[in-house]
């Protein structure tokens, strides 16, 4: 008998954003993940963060998949995730890594915590008796906590540990346990496991301010913090319940100022990089500060370059100065004065008047940036892989998220410190790297889950079977009496039975419940216990073995109801609380029609539109699992932009042949059909059942493509203008121009004295391109050291408005600077103004250091004008119903936490069609947009949930209000059918169209307006008999 | 004001090192400066600006650089360890150099009697508070003919001898 | 131990009361002393540094071989001349030509320059070779009850990797640490880090601002301070602290800049007895008050 194969297994090393959305992606294709982190908790950064850019909310549940919403539980992912192919390890360090790729032997070490979180019942009673009292780590110190704790307050289970470095063991917590889960002789558990595949998401070690030398000089008072420790402070579950003041008396804090690079961009520290996210981060927090503080709180940020280069970026920047008055000086500080009213003084420069300024501020407020290089000796150390350069881990010179290493991998902020898009493309697309890598190796993915279809006895009479778990019980402040409760609840309508047991969450406890159910005449279940998300996965399983149907079977969470303060303003009777609340669920269980799933046809075919290198890249990652692909290109050449222009960037890549090799690659590929000259016209469908029409431009005729998904790759181009006199001499070219003329050698620059270049051309303006192109400052950098490699002498000058090298591309910006490039920053008020005298260009510009008019006549006018959307954009989304930004870009589904989705199920993103991006962006874009594709084609069943919406035709006028509310694009009009239909797969029963619909005709399936008026009936309802104890 | 009457190559004669090259003008350097006080301010960040830019004329008329009260605190908090400090003695030798008004009396004081005041010549208050007399270079004719001798080799006190040598 | 000490100008020239107190104290404390005969200036930051490299470090280079011909390290009280010298041996010690230059210029005293000597200041000498409890061992007065604040040389602070020796130049203790030996409360104020602002030459060429500047110093120690006295341990800052007072007085028209100013070996002096007409006698802001009631201690 052949061995069977063991199933695809997966360490997630890290649980942060980014390693959480990579097991995600990973689980739900079938692979068992070990999902480990270091700290006692999971969710990173993020578990700090109630709000984020751009909509200031937190979103963080939009990373969960979409669809089988239903089997991947879920919950607020601040609380926690449940997964069931996820083994979740908080607390674990990973110790050792062994052996090949695809053959992983790993030590783990798990830190004791000296509490069997699987037991405790979260309420704890341990940490009110704990006697000892440390800062808190979670708020940043800025508030206690005891020996036993609760890493995260807002964490549901309760993960509660014991800080063994604070403990007294005085066992005042082991006598209070009630549930006896306390060892406070616990240790650390060493312990082996087997993996085929590791991705690396441990994140990156952040500048404290009491590790380093040059914080010493801000470190003077508790007002100042760190962007991190202001999060917790203007955090509702923080330190002041969401107002802003200032920790050292409570006094609210008015006047904020925050002090950018703090620990980065420092050449003496050396720390000569940036750490991209915290420019955004300090106008996020401006912001809230303004909206939570109030209109009087004044908000300045002390930067050197506003580094706000993502998509959106700028125009949040926009609304924060125009719109919120936040405040922006160009001064890096010294320091800060502590005064004895605790207020803190700050001395700063305006170049614009050359005067000096000194403001007090209430708080100071600290970016703190990423100190990377520890944290990658250590790992590359652990992997036996030698660390770059630059003192980080080797990666593939293309593909970021991939190792030198074989079968290991890496995402999220040890790629440098990354926003949350970018965390969550570089999750997805490591999942995708590592997919690939386990479809050629020997593994099987774990069974899938069958789904029964309702049986003729679930469409019976309702008769209900209650579970009541009675371990509650025991909480000190429980006051509930199960036998009562039973009693009363018996006597109801459609209740068939009620048990009630201790501890079903127990091993024992499930085998009662199976052993009970199985033998029930029941049709429809409700089960009563704590935390029931914690036990979701197994009491659902337990409901399918004793029979009982997904769609009829309700959980009821009754440790809320017996928490203390949970519903005290109403009444003190928890007996009675829970009979009201249990009686609810069961008017609402009777009313519940047997629902069922559907089974999705999917066409295991992708579509991917465009033939760039982040097309190409999407579409050779899918035919390597064996999709099949048709890659639609409308000009007769593949590569794209890049892959045709650029010879070489300043980071060592060769675009040109990078491309070519993708050519061949794709062209090989047996599942890869190629449609060159072709263009979208129109596409209808859903997914795993797209139809589009495709026109052949050089044949002139029109033919069809039947796909499940697609991927939209249509790239971008160097934009235009006609700003400072560009076309008027032959001495005014654009940055690619230039770069094309230093390559041919139809530009010489050896006898060239002065160049200047001036950036922003057109971009970062309301009138323009209002965001940044990304690209335009590293390739301005590269031109003018080519410039000054075939030229020592000439003099290059860059007029720049702020320099976006940013993260790691920080050292182009000084390696610029030392070979002589100078760099003369401009604002967008005073722009330069170029003239030609004789027909050579001649600028005058304010030169800010100086503050004093200055003229050059240079031998070239360069100009740097960004990045243009493929003007084809707005037919493709047309074609698509996809919508395209006023800048011609696609907008995806959610800019944070759905990069690369679309709003419409099936339909994905990769590259500059989403915004203007670095070629390794774009490939790690086009990686994780191949992957989402590839959940849906892999072969494995796709169903729509339970609770989706219809629609009524009969009473439907086809007014289509519902087509236009339905947040996630699932609702459309079918002229052919002319009749509303609902894609399946798209819809997530939010319940906007049944909002929307004046005649009733849109309905949530399991939530007619029969069973919500029966639930409030029973909330409404005191029944003065149904309990009768006390 | 024109560029192109500017000197390119004019950092390479008053501070020819990369370090300058780092500055990427952020200001900190002027946020603590003592002299950053003074009327006119001595602005370190506008200095090193005029360098790279090769202002000579400008550089060659400002008087800031001497203002300077060599704390060094701008060579501390530097983040691109410019050396500030070492750049303001770079352009106070230059204009030295290009000149001669700017030699310092300091150093034909120094010159004539190895310091730049009279030292140890308060025998009587000296002698009150119980100090013994100071065997300063002064009291030390040949030693301070060797010294003179030896700062007559340097350039600076070569150069302009003729300030040195009248009794 | 032995050092040789490093006297520069403006100690024996205009406040020897401050060389006395050295010369009385640290031989207490096992620091013996020699005298380095035929220095010349350290030389002035506003000298020869502002010329050109030969006489600057042919300056050090001629100070340094003093002690060095001794076998001995220098100790220096003056913040200027301790970071003249210590920047110019760091200077000669990292450069061999420079050094093969100065031992060309210095060749005709006879002497040779190894850079062997290290330059050392006396509050660092003070702190890490003699330490704060021998200090409070050997003193017979103390400073109980009184509040002082004290003023870190920044000359001793910045750049810290050549001159420096606080563990953190921007949060620095040895002065507060060597004072509290003594007795004293050391109160803290917003402007403690900042600069007396006597060298150079920014008080001349803007008298006005620069003692607008000293002004925001003393009147944050006057608002946010208990402060009986001001300790420095640098010259300049002792003279420059000392008569600025004086001058706010009368550009301000009032008598409420009064803090009396003491080089920490003139307060180490007297708790160790030594007669205040000797060694604390020189002064523009009267000290008596405080000299009282040490003694009456």
């Amino acid at each position: 008998m052949a061995e069977k194969k063991p199933t695809g297994t997966v360490l997630v090393a890290g649980a942060g954003v980014s390693g959480i959305k990579a097991a995600i992606e990973l689980a739900e294709i079938g692979y068992k993940v070990l999902l480990t982190d270091a700290s006692p908790q999971i969710g990173g950064i993020l578990a700090k963060l109630d709000n984020q850019f751009p909509t200031d909310h937190c979103g963080m549940c939009r990373m969960l998949p979409l669809v089988g919403r239903e089997y991947a539980s879920q919950y607020c992912m601040r609380k926690g995730l449940y997964h069931e192919n996820i083994e979740i390890l908080p607390f674990t360090e990973l110790k050792s890594v062994e052996g090949d790729a695809g053959n992983y032997t790993i030590e783990l070490l798990q830190k004791a915590r000296y509490i069997d979180t699987d037991k405790c019942n979260g309420l704890g009673e341990c940490i009110k008796v704990c006697p000892v009292e440390v800062g808190d780590e979670f708020n940043h110190g800025l508030t206690k906590r005891k020996a036993v704790y609760k890493p995260v307050p807002h964490n549901t289970p309760q993960m509660l540990l014991i800080d063994m470095a604070a403990c007294t063991k005085c066992g005042e917590c082991v006598k209070v346990c009630p549930t006896n889960v306390i060892n406070l002789e616990a240790e650390d558990e060493l312990s082996t496991r087997q993996v085929h595949a590791i991705i690396l998401a441990s994140g990156v070690k952040l500048y404290n301010l009491e590790e380093f030398e040059d914080a010493k000089s801000w470190a003077v008072s508790p007002d100042v913090v760190s962007s991190l420790a202001f999060e917790r402070i203007i955090s509702g579950s923080g330190t002041f319940d969401g107002t802003i003041k200032r920790p050292s008396d409570g006094k609210a804090a008015k006047k904020i100022a925050w002090i950018q690079c703090m620990g980065s961009r420092n050449r003496r520290q050396k720390r000569d990089y940036c750490s991209s996210i915290c420019c955004m981060f300090a106008l996020k927090e401006a912001v809230l500060a303004k909206e939570k503080g109030g209109d009087d709180v004044e908000t300045t940020i002390f930067y050197m370059d506003m580094r706000t280069f993502g998509k959106d970026f700028y125009q949040y920047y926009e609304k924060a100065v125009d719109e919120h008055g936040v405040k922006l000086i160009r001064c890096r500080v010294q320091g800060v004065m502590l005064n004895p009213d605790k207020s803190l003084s700050m001395r700063y420069f305006d170049s614009e008047t050359q005067e000096f300024f000194v403001v007090d501020y209430d708080m100071v407020v600290l970016s703190t940036g990423q100190v990377p290089y520890e944290t990658h000796k250590k790992l590359a150390d652990l992997l036996h892989v030698a660390i770059n350069a630059q003192g980080l881990l080797p990666t593939d010179p293309y593909e970021k998220v991939k190792l030198i290493k074989p079968g290991m991998f890496l995402c999220g902020s040890l790629m440098g410190l990354t926003d949350l898009s970018e965390a969550i493309s570089s999750g997805i697309a490591a999942a995708g790297q590592v997919s690939r890598f386990l479809s050629g190796i020997d593994v099987t993915l774990l069974e899938e889950e069958e789904i029964p279809e309702p049986t003729a006895k679930d469409r019976d009479e309702p008769l209900i079977s209650i579970v009541l778990c009675k371990c509650s019980e025991k909480a000190k402040e429980s006051s509930v009496d199960f036998n009562a409760l039973g009693a009363g609840l018996k006597k109801l309508n459609s209740v068939g039975e009620v048990n009630i047991i201790d501890m079903v969450c127990s091993d024992e406890g499930k085998q009662t419940v199976l052993d009970l159910l199985s033998k029930s005449k029941c049709n429809r279940l409700l089960i009563g216990a704590c935390h029931p998300f914690m036990y979701r996965k197994s009491l659902k399983n337990l409901a399918k073995k004793a029979g009982f149907s997904a769609s009829l079977f309700e959980i009821i969470d009754l440790s809320s109801i017996v928490h203390k303060g949970f519903f005290e303003s109403e009444t003190k009777d928890q007996t009675r609380l829970a009979y009201n609340e249990i009686r609810a669920v069961i008017e609402n269980l009777k009313l519940k029609p047997a629902l069922h799933v559907e089974t999705l046809p999917i066409n295991p075919a992708a579509l991917v539109v465009g033939g760039g290198i982040a097309g190409m890249h999407a579409a050779f990652s899918l035919a390597q699992r064996g999709v099949k692909v048709h890659l639609v290109e409308k000009s007769d050449t593949l590569g794209g932009y890049a892959g045709t222009k650029i010879e070489h960037t300043i980071d060592g890549l060769t675009p040109i042949s990078m491309a070519k090799d993708l050519t061949i690659k794709v062209l090989e590929h047996k599942h890869i059909t190629l449609y060159k000259n072709c263009e979208v016209v129109a596409t209808q469908g859903s997914l795993g059942a797209f139809e589009t029409k495709i026109r052949d431009l050089a044949k002139e005729e029109n033919f069809y493509l039947n796909h499940g998904a697609a991927i939209i790759a249509t790239g971008g181009h160097e934009g235009v203008t006609a700003e400072y006199e560009y076309g008027n001499s032959d001495q005014i070219l654009t940055q690619a121009e230039l770069k094309d003329g230093l390559t041919t050698g139809e530009i010489d620059v050896g006898e060239a004295e002065t160049i200047v270049m001036i950036q922003c051309v057109g971009s970062r303006q309301k009138d323009g391109r209002e965001y940044c192109s990304r690209i335009c400052c590293i390739g301005a950098i590269a031109n003018a050291l080519t410039i000054k490699e075939k030229n020592p002498e000439a003099r290059v000058f860059i007029l720049y408005r702020d320099v976006m090298t940013y993260g790691f591309a920080e050292q182009y910006y000084t390696q610029a600077r030392l070979a002589g490039i100078i760099f003369v920053s401009y604002s967008l008020e005073n722009k330069p103004k170029v003239e030609l005298k004789d027909g050579s260009p001649v600028i005058t510009f304010t030169e800010p250091v100086l503050n004093s008019e200055m003229q050059l006549s240079p031998d070239y006018l360069i100009l740097s004008t960004g990045v243009d959307a493929e003007a084809s954009n707005r037919d493709v989304g047309k074609a698509f119903s996809l919508p395209v930004n006023g800048d011609g870009f696609f907008v995806e589904a959610d800019s944070k936490w759905r990069p690369v989705e679309f709003l419409k199920v099936g339909l994905y993103v990769a590259g500059v069609a989403h915004s203007p991006m670095t070629l390794k962006d774009a490939i790690l874009q086009a990686e994780a947009a191949a992957h989402k594709t590839y959940a849906y084609l892999s072969g494995r069943k796709i169903h729509t949930a339970h609770v989706i919406s219809k629609v009524h035709h009969a009473i439907c006028v086809k007014c289509q209000r519902c087509v236009d509310i339905c947040p996630y694009g699932a609702r459309s009009y079918d002229e052919v059918l002319d009749r509303i239909i609902v894609d399946g797969a798209t819809c997530q029963a939010c319940g906007m169209c049944g909002v929307a619909c004046q005649n009733n005709a849109a309905e949530i399936m399991g939530f007619s307006d029969k069973q919500i008026m029966a639930v409030i009936d029973a909330r409404l309802y005191r029944d003065p008999v149904a309990t009768t104890a006390q | 004001m024109d560029f192109s009457s500017s000197d390119k190559d004019l950092w390479k004669q008053i501070y020819n090192t990369k370090d300058l090259l780092h500055c990427f003008n952020c200001s900190t350097c002027l946020s603590g400066c003592p002299a950053s006080h003074g009327d006119p301010p001595l602005l370190v960040r506008n200095l090193a600006r005029m360098v790279v830019y090769g202002l000579e004329e400008d550089l060659l008329n400002d008087d800031t650089p001497w203002a300077c009260v060599s704390c060094s605190r701008c060579e501390e908090m530097c983040p691109m360890d410019v050396k500030p400090f070492e750049m303001i003695l770079a352009i106070r030798r230059w204009q030295t150099l290009n000149d001669e008004t700017r030699v310092p009396t300091a150093i034909v004081e120094i010159y004539k009697r190895g310091y730049t005041q009279s030292v140890g010549t308060n025998t009587e208050l000296r002698k009150s508070l119980g100090l013994p007399e100071l065997q300063t270079i002064t009291k030390m004719p040949e030693m301070l003919k060797l010294y003179q001798e030896m700062l007559m080799k340097t350039p600076v006190v070569s150069e302009n001898d003729y300030m040195f040598n009248e009794e | 131990m032995e050092l040789c000490l490093f006297l520069g100008c403006n100690t024996p020239a205009i406040r020897p009361d401050v060389e006395r107190a050295i010369r009385a104290t640290m031989p207490e404390l096992g620091v013996d002393l020699a005298d380095a005969e035929g220095y010349v200036c350290c030389p002035a930051f506003g000298s020869f540094p502002s010329t050109d490299d030969d006489s600057y470090l042919a300056s050090s280079g001629w100070n340094l071989s003093i002690a060095e011909a001794k076998g001995l390290d220098i100790m220096v009280q003056c913040g200027s001349c301790y970071s003249s010298l210590r920047m110019g041996r760091d200077h000669l010690a990292h450069d061999e030509e420079k050094l093969a230059r100065v031992n060309e210029l210095i060749e005709l005293t006879g002497r040779k320059l190894e850079c062997k000597t290290k330059v050392r200041h006396i509050s660092e000498i003070l702190y890490n070779e003699v330490g704060a409890e021998k200090i409070s061992r050997s003193i017979k007065k103390n400073l109980s009850g009184l509040h002082g604040i004290v003023q870190y040389p920044c000359h001793t602070l910045f750049p810290s990797e050549i001159v420096g020796f606080e563990e953190s130049p921007r949060e620095p203790k040895a002065l507060r640490i060597l004072t509290e030996a003594l007795g004293a409360t050391v109160d803290h104020y917003s402007r403690e880090l900042q600069c007396c602002g006597g060298a150079g030459g920014f008080s001349k060429s803007s008298p006005a601002e620069a003692t607008e500047f000293a002004k925001t110093k003393l009147d944050a120690i006057i608002e946010e301070t208990k402060a009986d006295f001001i300790v420095v341990s640098c010259i300049t800052c002792l003279m420059y602290l000392d008569n600025i007072q004086k001058k706010l007085n009368e550009v301000e028209g009032t008598d409420k800049y009064h803090i009396p100013v003491f080089d920490y070996n003139q307060l180490l002096a007297l708790c160790m007895e030594f007669d205040p007409r000797q060694v604390a006698s020189i002064c523009t802001v009267p000290r008596n008050k405080v000299i009282d009631k040490i003694m009456a201690g």
